[in-house]
């Protein structure tokens, strides 16, 4: 047994996803894509990708290397091959977002770069899988929280592959049937795969347990979660069959209604669970990255409520992009942003005062943040959400730039306040020790290995 | 350790031709962690023990006469696994703990700043016990290389975790600074 450390790159995977998302949002803002022009536009899909696989993608990665050792009090599996994934994923989706520019028409040709960029993307997540994967499997029987970990793997391959297989249609490099069948319906599986498969699961199975120990709850593995685990994983089956019918060139009328309605009820489970979770916590006050995480699942209730609002009215077609806008920044983002803000102190505090703690005196990992200010950019960010959400449902475009740019902005205010909290700028005591760096390093891993 | 058992009586039941499972369920339900039940049947419940075992408990039988069955259901023994540091060295032989604390009601990561400063104040060789309310994963590495030992494991509830950490003699050797 040796514990958990610090996971050497997970900064820089953090500060990466933070400046796909500014890029992203700033996007939105200037209405280079929807909801200025459609969902399917490639500008969409520029803007997508970047927030999907940059930020959210990066953001969950970097996060689940941290924090499955934790899950599973094993070692993190291959550590060494974190650097080459975050290499790759950036690479690939640079390469994907040129490819996509090129589809739009701005530049002629270039094409080829959606494979190559796709090819990079399904490389590096797969070396994800093997860290991650390989770390959760060394602790067997797996544990409830690290086997939604493992759903989310699958779902993250499934979604490269079948983004791998979309660039080389659209790339016209193949010309196979089964590709060409696999584009229209397949889309929405991609989506699906990606936020529902990949990042919800995850997000549950990590947030089952980081949450009962921010929180001070008893740890329980509830009927409910383990139901709620059940239904992701035979949504994500469904989702399976069919894309497998969609690439035999069948019709598959209930496209993705059965796999998002067992979505919907894993959900709901979920928000029930975590209703739990607070209600018997030990510890009174909420700290802000609770409170976010407590408002990015009622944003997930809502999407719930807002999905079966637009299948009963028979919309959910013309307004899918909000409510994917709605899980991507209200549930996935908000709750991602809570998460960082307290990581990223506890962090700060075990890399740059772990050697020196019980020799001297300590600040506390609260005393590296300023909560005030950060809860500022913090209701700004949901607020916008809300805004940005509710201009969707009206149909009105303009609104919803300002309030992406709003979201920009708030997002930079957080990030200048990581960036405080790195730099230590709100502890007023003596340094750790005077021997070495003033502060840790912003984003890259400290360059004294310690033994 | 003696456990502790809940008896349930379901002869009344069967007699008044009534059907005894819910209630046995939820009996089992209502155990508390470690817990065993103590089942009184003028049977022997033969079904049950399958059932019983894929909700992790063994079983032990006893005929009380008169046709009666005991069957106390005892909780299955987690394996006492229990970790160690790579450097501990025979851990039975430790002396006696010099202090012993219950941290188990501190946030963490509270209860790893105060183990590091107990090991910073004792002498090389003394002990420290300590009651946690979770596993200490980033307390492991930093006490290894500190030049500390430690072994630790989950009480047979699972609900806390108690290490022993025996102090090093080495300082700022082992630190690489």
């Amino acid at each position: 047994m040796q514990g958990a450390s610090i996971s050497r790159w997970t900064m820089s995977y953090f500060a990466a996803a933070l400046v796909f998302l500014l890029a992203g949002q700033a996007l939105l803002a200037v209405g280079f894509g929807y909801p200025v022009k459609p969902v399917e536009a490639p500008e969409t899909l520029v803007i997508v990708h970047l927030l999907a696989v940059g930020w959210l993608g990066l953001l969950f990665c970097g996060a689940l290397l941290q924090f499955v050792p934790v899950l599973v009090s094993k070692p993190l599996h291959a550590p060494h091959l974190a650097l080459h994934a975050l290499v790759l994923l950036i690479g690939g989706l640079l390469l994907l977002c040129c490819g996509f520019i090129h589809l739009a028409g701005y530049v002629e040709g270039g094409l080829v770069l959606l494979p190559i960029g796709g090819l990079l993307l399904a490389t590096g997540f797969t070396l994800i899988a093997v860290m991650i994967g390989g770390t959760v499997l060394q602790a067997r029987p797996v544990a409830l929280s690290a086997r939604f970990v493992g759903l989310g793997l699958i779902s993250l391959l499934a979604t490269a592959g079948l983004g791998l297989a979309f660039a080389l249609e659209l790339s016209g490099l193949t010309d196979t049937g089964w590709l060409h069948a696999l584009i229209p319906g397949g889309l929405s599986l991609h989506a699906y795969f990606g936020l529902i498969g990949w990042m919800s699961a995850s997000a549950f199975g990590v947030s089952y347990r980081l949450m009962t120990m921010f929180l001070l709850s008893p740890e329980a593995e509830r009927t409910t979660s383990r139901t709620a685990l059940a239904l992701l994983a035979a949504g994500i089956a469904a989702a399976a069959a069919i894309l497998l019918s969609l690439a035999l060139g069948r019709e598959t009328s209930v496209a993705v209604h059965l796999p998002l309605g067992l979505a919907a009820a894993a959900a709901l489970l979920f928000g029930y669970d975590v209703l739990t979770i607070y209600r018997t916590r030990k510890r009174k006050s909420l700290e802000l990255n609770t409170i976010m995480s407590a408002g990015a699942v009622a944003a997930l209730m809502l999407s719930v409520l807002l999905y079966l609002t637009l299948v009963l009215t028979g919309r959910l077609q013309d307004d899918i992009g909000t409510l994917v806008y709605l899980v991507g920044f209200g549930w996935l983002s908000l709750l991602g942003l809570g998460q960082l803000y307290k990581i990223v102190a506890f962090m700060t505090w075990l890399e740059y005062y772990g050697p020196v703690l019980g020799r001297r005196p300590v600040p506390r990992v609260q005393d590296l943040v300023n909560e005030r200010r950060a809860s500022g950019w913090f209701y700004l960010y949901a607020a916008m959400v809300a805004v940005a959400v509710a201009f969707l449902l009206a149909g009105i475009a303009f609104p919803v730039q300002v309030a992406a740019l709003g979201q920009a902005i708030a997002a930079a205010g957080l990030m200048v306040e990581l960036a405080r909290t790195r730099h230590l700028c709100y502890v007023s005591t003596e340094p750790a020790d005077s021997k070495v760096r003033r502060h840790p390093p912003l984003f890259l891993p400290n360059p004294v290995e310690r033994s | 350790m003696a456990i502790e058992y809940k008896t349930l009586d379901v002869r009344p039941i069967l007699l008044s031709g009534g059907e005894p499972f819910p209630a046995i369920m939820g009996a089992v339900d209502d155990l508390m962690p470690g817990q065993g039940l103590k089942l009184l049947a003028p049977f022997r419940p033969q079904p049950l023990f399958s059932v019983m075992e894929r909700r992790g408990f063994d079983y032990e039988l006893e005929e009380m006469g008169g046709g009666d069955f005991e069957v106390r259901f005892l909780p299955k023994q987690p394996q006492a696994t229990v970790d160690a540091s790579v450097n501990a060295n025979a851990p039975d032989l430790w002396p006696e703990p010099s202090v012993d604390l219950d941290l188990s009601e501190l946030d963490p990561p509270e209860p790893m700043v105060r183990l590091l400063a107990e090991a910073e104040r004792l002498e090389p060789g003394e002990v420290i016990f300590a009651v946690l309310s979770r596993e200490p994963l980033f307390l492991f590495p930093e006490l290894t290389r500190r030049g500390h030992q430690w072994v630790g494991n989950f009480d047979t509830t699972g609900s806390f975790y108690r290490i022993m950490i025996r102090v090093g003699a080495t300082e700022e050797s082992s630190h690489g600074r």
